[in-house]
């Protein structure tokens, strides 16, 4: 049976040492700047043209803008604007490699945990630096529910601030989680083709599972748009909080 | 027109009774084919309803593992550590693990009503299929 985990491993492409640190090109990293390659190209070209009526792929473009601006300025207001750039590039930027690694043989990035977790803790630390820089220590009235008995109130505020601290972990894990284990199931279902295949008097099974690798196919695809967009989401709610932090 | 008798229209009033017959049979042929794609029709989008709601709810029920889970491995870790500072092994690491599991709890109670009313503005209200009721 091919092994389920062995598209997930990493292989050095251009081995780079900087002062001792390891800063190898892999094809992690090749599959980013693939990404970020393919949005920058499809973003340029599509707004070359600027036209008042968009051609199609303007229009996508358009509507992938109007998305984002839409689902940020109903989570934050219009104060949360200012923060567009940020959580565009993140919706963008996972969008794409999760359908790229719906490719078969490509590489998926948001599979490891190290990526995702860069990703939420960069919007932790925003979050952190936004809500310190915004409110001051009013800030920290978000760890403070109002209308709470004064005699559990330390307990309510420890439970708040562990509640806080879990965020860009269920943030991370849940992108990673999604995509590992929808790569594994469908790499898994494809085995199970092979391996009946050559099971002799079994073998009219077959099928079966690879109706199943084709349904789950079509989950994945669903799983890697909603997962770029549940993390997005996320992303907007966490922002509102840093800006308007006494709910 | 003026006819009083046959008010289907003029195409219709020159027809012998075998041809009404076979017309009828045509129209009623139609009507069933046309019954029979509809049918389909309708059970198409209701099952790429479903798969999508299925997709849905298993990023949901994902989302509700993790939300879980990662408070209490930050509770743990908290009490580990301080734990590990203060040398009070291993009492503040059960605190906190319980402590964690209780922000665990909020926050999925959190995500789960920020899940209804994003499902409530989806569905005006409506979360699944409608079942007619025995009142109705």
């Amino acid at each position: 049976m091919p092994d389920p985990i062995h598209q997930f491993e990493i292989h050095p492409i251009v081995p780079i040492k900087i002062f001792g640190w390891d800063a190898t090109f892999t094809n992690s990293s090749l599959f980013m700047l693939i990404a970020i390659f393919l949005v920058a190209t499809f973003f340029i070209l599509a707004m070359r043209g600027r036209s008042l009526v968009p051609t199609r792929v303007q229009s996508v473009a358009e509507v992938t803008y109007e998305f984002v601006a839409g689902m940020l300025r109903e989570s934050t207001g219009q104060s949360g604007m200012k923060y567009f750039p940020l959580v565009f590039t993140l919706f963008v930027f996972i969008f794409t490699a999760n359908m790229l690694g719906m490719i078969p043989g490509f590489f998926t990035v948001t599979s490891h945990i190290i990526v995702t977790a860069a990703l939420a803790g960069l919007v932790f630390l925003t979050v952190l630096l936004v809500g310190f820089a915004k409110n001051g220590l009013h800030f920290l009235k978000l760890f403070v529910p109002s209308g709470v008995p004064i005699y559990v109130l330390p307990l309510v505020t420890l439970i708040e601030i562990i509640s806080f601290l879990s965020r860009p972990i269920s943030h991370s894990v849940r992108l990673f989680a999604n995509m590992l284990a929808g790569h594994i199931t469908l790499k898994v279902f494809g085995g199970f083709v092979v391996m009946l295949l050559g099971a002799g008097t079994y073998s009219f099974l077959a099928p079966l599972p690879l109706f199943m690798a084709i349904a789950l196919t079509a989950l994945e695809f669903l799983v890697a748009f909603l997962q770029a967009y549940v993390f997005t989401m996320l992303t907007c709610m966490y922002l509102n909080d840093a800006l308007h932090p006494g709910h | 027109m003026s006819d009083p008798a046959d008010s289907r229209g003029p195409g219709q009033r020159q027809m012998s009774p075998e041809e009404k017959a076979a017309f009828e049979g045509r129209i009623s042929d139609l009507g069933e084919k046309l019954g029979k794609v509809k049918a389909q029709r309708a059970t198409d989008a209701q099952a790429e309803l479903d798969a999508q709601m299925r997709g849905r709810g298993m990023a949901y029920g994902m989302r509700m593992a993790a939300e879980l889970v990662s408070a209490v491995i930050v509770g743990g870790l908290i009490g580990y550590a301080l734990d590990w500072l203060l040398g009070t092994k291993p009492w503040l690491f059960l605190l906190f693990f319980v402590l964690g599991f209780a922000a665990g709890v909020l926050n999925v109670m959190r995500a789960y009503e920020r899940m209804q009313k994003e499902f409530k503005a989806k569905t005006d209200g409506r979360i699944g299929n409608s079942v007619p009721d025995d009142e109705d």
